[in-house]
């Protein structure tokens, strides 16, 4: 057995209670803020040696100097010879714990008094209720980090069942930039997630929208790992590489010409796919992209016609239109617009099957614009490349770079993305079981004033009903405070970095103790506060460093490429198809035409990914006969003028 | 010494129960005070004394003493009493006494308490039983009678010269809180005896050393008396004694009291007495005879000077307690 390292005591001004109570200790006890306690109660109870767990959250210290004074006069007010006197005054270590569990958990009584021990690794198991969840045979844990305190090394499990649904689920971060937690901690809550969850509940798979900087942009590479982080690793059961499957979706630069990415170099080309979307997908989120200025009744009802009526059909001439119509990209719903209003221009007619012709000019305009405003994802001919729904592979990472992209672009990136989701998640057709969703800045898209837009929606709705379809939400902020109350609120797990001061004094951390939140705003890196619906308070854990790639190491070693010529832009999408090609070759197939038309079979072929590839790629072209070189006309005859004819004839 | 004036603990008002029940008519006292030492009764004495450094009682500069100046002193030792009338029948004083000592060790400049020999806490009822006639004989905790950790002490037996209490609840009282100091003054002579036993580091008793034959033999004990009233000066030396500056200690001189150890003695001023009356700061140093006793009175004046930091505010006798005592008494306090 262990030896004490403290007594729990109590006074009437301070009382212990069922949820807290009060030890001292050793002046040099190697406790402190976040250790957890074990309190052997010194009377049995119901034949039972009552075992309290506590978790400290505020300590105290003092001496019997009754004020400050009596240590001046002393000292007679010099500091540096207080030093010499033979005797420390008596000093105190006083330690508040709040009760984590009680066994034998009824009756609940105020703590009593008794020794205090520190809790051991199978004492944090009992303490935190991880002993309900660890048994062989029904082990759903997921190690999160490692609990240490004066030896003791206990690793820290969340329940998959509440960390993934369905008892409840969604997990939020908080911590301030910079310090490498809010990204590290997922990637390496991923890696976890994907090594110990359990195989029986079926499949699961990770959707990660990078919003800024390049963290996600290497999670395929390996990354450096200290000798105190290889403990970790091995601790937690989770080898310490990077990810074995990730695929990376990025949409083009406005040119069209190279992917708008930070993982855009040349090497890491080989499971980055184009993410092109056109007028079918967009449609559907109009909404996205439309303010309620642009969409008013009238407009909304004339984007339904054309949604409904018009888009994928035959649209048959009319009155007014001159000619049928078959919509299938921007540039057909820019023909078919001019052709309404040519015609409603030629009747002098005001309106069209009810639709006011501002209306219409209005609604053109608007949906003309979505392809310049989201140049590079939204394409005019309709070529689409997307995220591969439906055929989605188990303990796979698909990150979604939209970190150089507009605001519009982002917000209709996420709103599509997580609506199919969710619409194959519901048919169980995704092709995993459980699809966690990560994204960060949840200040700028689920703030908690502002306007209600679409995107707001969106992840109000993953975090109230997302868990009974598996779609789960990790979600990041600096600021918790500022996001949805109901994303944050939804979210059963917790995981808290290093906090800004400011932050912590918002009225959402009131319930820590002032300690505590000493403790938040002082976590170094690699350093987490934990909550999870089986823990009764907050628990401070220690994570390693993600295997992978940081962003800084992984942009200086794989530079992003800068703007390139469009046959080298060709060459580079093409090759990792068919490594024969050769710049000369594509130089060669392009020489006669227009940039358009190269990016257009080039992405035709990228999305065709056949077989024969420089023959797909060169059938994409029309047939244009080479220009021959001028010939001088054979000189002719030249016929005698009648003298008498002026004219010729 | 400390006088606590805290109420009877649990065990005390057990006790006590138990006595009402063989004491028919017995009267508890509301809010029992906490009676004075004796020796604070006692009247203010002067005593001539033998001077050892030379011929009259003088002033001496302590000589090497500054704030840097390290203590030789390894522990403190001191004891705690704590009487108290808890109760009477007919007049009769039934008194709960309770004495306790403890040797704090100093190590690694923190106190902590001597683990060879255990504090020690006593607690004894004192009884007239000659007018108890209900008790004729004594109960014993043998019989279950009283708390086990509870004796009877008969406080109407008759002295020394065989004459017998009256029975004015005055003189009983005056018995019993005798008899405490004895009780404590013994608990205190068998730890500081203990502790010269095993000639570990200086030991700082609050208090004299004569009682004990082997504590005033031993140099590794050192008595610091706080209290005054007898003063070992007469004429002159009195006002050696009321006019020596902070840091200045009186020639050496040896004290033998009658039934004591002869021990060599000295004045000592630790803090300056300006604004104070004339035994504001003065405490009187005891230790056993030696050979260049000038030289030994030095060192320890030093260690005492020393000791005085840490203030031992907020006790009222802090102008000449050293922190080591106040902490003995903080400890007995706790634990008593």
């Amino acid at each position: 057995m262990s030896e004490a390292l403290g007594r729990v005591v109590a006074t009437e001004r301070k009382p212990n209670t069922p949820h807290e109570f009060h030890f001292w200790t050793a002046i040099d006890s190697p406790v402190g803020i976040g250790t957890i306690v074990r309190v052997d109660g010194a009377q049995p109870m119901g034949g039972q040696i009552p075992h309290i767990y506590g978790i400290i959250v505020e300590g105290f210290s003092y001496t019997d100097l009754i004020t400050p004074m009596h240590d001046v006069l002393g000292h007679d007010g010099s500091p540096t010879t207080a030093g010499f006197a033979s005797t420390e005054r008596a000093e105190i270590r006083l330690y508040t714990a709040a009760v984590l569990r009680q066994i034998p958990e009824e009756p609940l009584q105020p703590v009593p008094m008794g020794q205090v021990f520190l809790a051991d690794e199978n004492d944090v198991q009992v303490a935190l209720r991880m002993d309900g969840y660890l048994k062989e045979g029904a082990n759903t844990g997921i190690p999160v980090g490692v609990y240490r305190a004066g030896g003791t090394d206990a690793v820290i499990y969340l329940d998959a069942d509440f960390l993934l649904g369905p008892e409840a689920a969604h997990l939020n971060i908080t911590g301030v930039s910079g310090l490498a937690t809010k990204t590290s901690a997922v990637e390496w809550l991923l890696a976890s997630l994907f090594k110990h969850f359990p195989e029986d509940k079926g499949s699961i798979a990770a959707v990660c929208f990078n919003v800024k900087g390049p963290d996600l942009c290497y999670l395929d590479q390996p990354g450096k790992i200290e000798e105190n982080d290889e403990v970790l690793y091995e601790k937690l059961g989770v080898e310490p590489k990077p990810f074995e499957k990730v695929e990376y979706f990025a949409p083009y630069t406005a040119k069209g010409l190279a992917l708008n990415t930070f993982r855009n170099n040349e090497a890491l080309l080989d499971n980055v796919t184009p993410l092109t979307w056109g007028l079918h997908e967009v449609l559907q989120f109009a909404e996205v992209l439309l303010n309620k200025d642009d969409v008013d009744a009238k407009a909304d009802a004339l984007i339904d016609f054309i949604t409904e009526n018009v888009v994928g059909k035959e649209f048959q001439a009319d009155g007014v239109l001159l000619k049928n119509h078959k919509v299938e990209s921007f540039a057909d719903l820019d023909a078919w617009f001019r052709d309404v209003l040519q015609g409603m221009e030629k009747k002098n007619g005001e309106s069209w099957r009810t639709h006011h012709v501002a209306t219409i000019r209005k609604v053109r305009n608007r949906l003309s614009n979505i392809s310049t405003r989201c140049a590079g994802l939204v394409t005019d001919s309709g070529a689409v490349s997307d995220l591969p729904f439906g055929s989605f592979v188990d303990r796979t990472v698909y990150v979604v770079d939209v970190a150089n992209l507009e605001e519009d672009a982002q917000d209709l990136i996420f709103a599509r993305i997580v609506s199919k989701l969710r619409e194959h998640l519901e048919r169980r057709d995704l092709g995993v079981k459980h699809l966690v969703v990560f994204v960060d800045e949840l200040n700028k898209y689920a703030p908690g004033d502002g306007p209600d837009t679409y995107v707001r929606k969106m992840l109000l709705d993953i975090a109230e009903r997302g868990r009974y379809l598996g779609l789960v939400l990790f979600s990041a902020q600096q600021f918790r405070s500022q996001v949805h109350r109901r994303v944050v609120g939804n979210s059963g797990t917790g995981l808290f970095g290093r906090m800004d001061p400011d932050e912590l004094s918002t009225p959402g951390y009131a319930v820590l103790s002032p300690a505590t939140r000493t403790k938040l705003a002082t976590l170094e890196k690699g350093q987490l506060m934990i909550r999870h619906p089986h823990f009764t308070q907050p628990i401070f854990v220690r994570f390693p460093r993600p295997s992978v790639m940081q962003g800084r190491e992984g942009s200086e070693r794989y530079p992003q490429s800068t703007e390139i010529s469009i046959d080298a832009a060709v060459l580079r999408t093409l090759r990792p198809l068919d490594p024969t090609i050769t710049l000369p070759w594509v130089q060669e197939i392009t020489a006669l035409y227009t940039d358009d038309e190269i990016i257009r079979a080039r992405n035709a072929t990228l999305l065709a990914r056949p077989k024969d590839v420089k023959a797909y790629f060169s059938a994409q072209f029309r047939k244009i006969i080479p220009a021959q070189p001028a010939q001088r006309p054979m000189a002719g005859s030249i016929r005698t003028v009648p003298e008498n004819d002026p004219y010729g004839f | 010494m400390l006088v606590s004036n805290s109420g009877p603990d649990a065990s005390g008002r057990a006790a006590l129960r138990l006595l009402m029940e063989l004491l028919p008519g017995m009267s508890i006292v509301e809010g029992a005070t906490v009676l004075e030492p004796v020796t604070s009764s006692d009247q203010p004495t002067l005593r001539s004394a033998t001077i050892v450094e030379g011929t009259k009682l003088r002033a001496v500069k302590v000589p090497d003493f500054s704030r840097e100046t390290a203590s030789g002193f390894g522990a403190f030792l001191d004891g705690a009493q704590k009487v108290q009338v808890v109760a009477h029948q007919f007049g009769m004083p039934v008194v709960l006494g309770t004495v306790s000592a403890a040797v704090r060790v100093r190590l690694d400049r923190r106190l902590t308490t001597w683990a060879l020999h255990p504090p020690r806490v006593e607690r004894k009822i004192y009884l007239p039983l000659r007018f108890l006639p209900a008790l004729s004989e004594p109960p014993k905790a043998s019989n279950g009678i009283v708390p086990a950790d509870w004796q009877i002490v008969d406080t109407s037996t008759a002295d020394r010269n065989g004459d017998y209490p009256i029975a004015h609840p005055a003189a009983l009282l005056e018995r019993a809180v005798r008899a405490v100091d004895q009780e404590r003054d013994q608990l205190e002579d068998r730890l500081a005896e203990a502790w010269c036993a095993r000639g570990e580091a200086p030991l700082y008793i609050d208090g004299g050393i004569s009682r004990s034959a082997s504590v005033a033999s031993s140099s590794c004990a050192i008595g610091v008396i706080k209290s005054h009233r007898a003063l070992y000066a007469e004429g002159d030396a009195l006002g050696v004694v009321f006019g020596l500056e902070k840091g200045e200690r009186s020639s050496v001189f040896r004290v033998s009291p009658r039934s004591r150890s002869s021990v060599l003695s000295w004045y000592l001023r630790v803090r300056p007495a300006e604004g104070h009356d004339a035994l504001w700061g003065l405490v009187r140093v005891e230790m056993s005879e030696c050979d260049r006793a000038p030289e030994r009175a030095d060192e320890i004046s030093r260690w005492v000077m020393a000791e005085m930091t840490p203030l031992s505010l907020p006790d009222g006798r802090w102008d000449k307690m050293a922190y080591g005592v106040r902490d003995c008494e903080e400890f007995l306090r706790a634990i008593s």
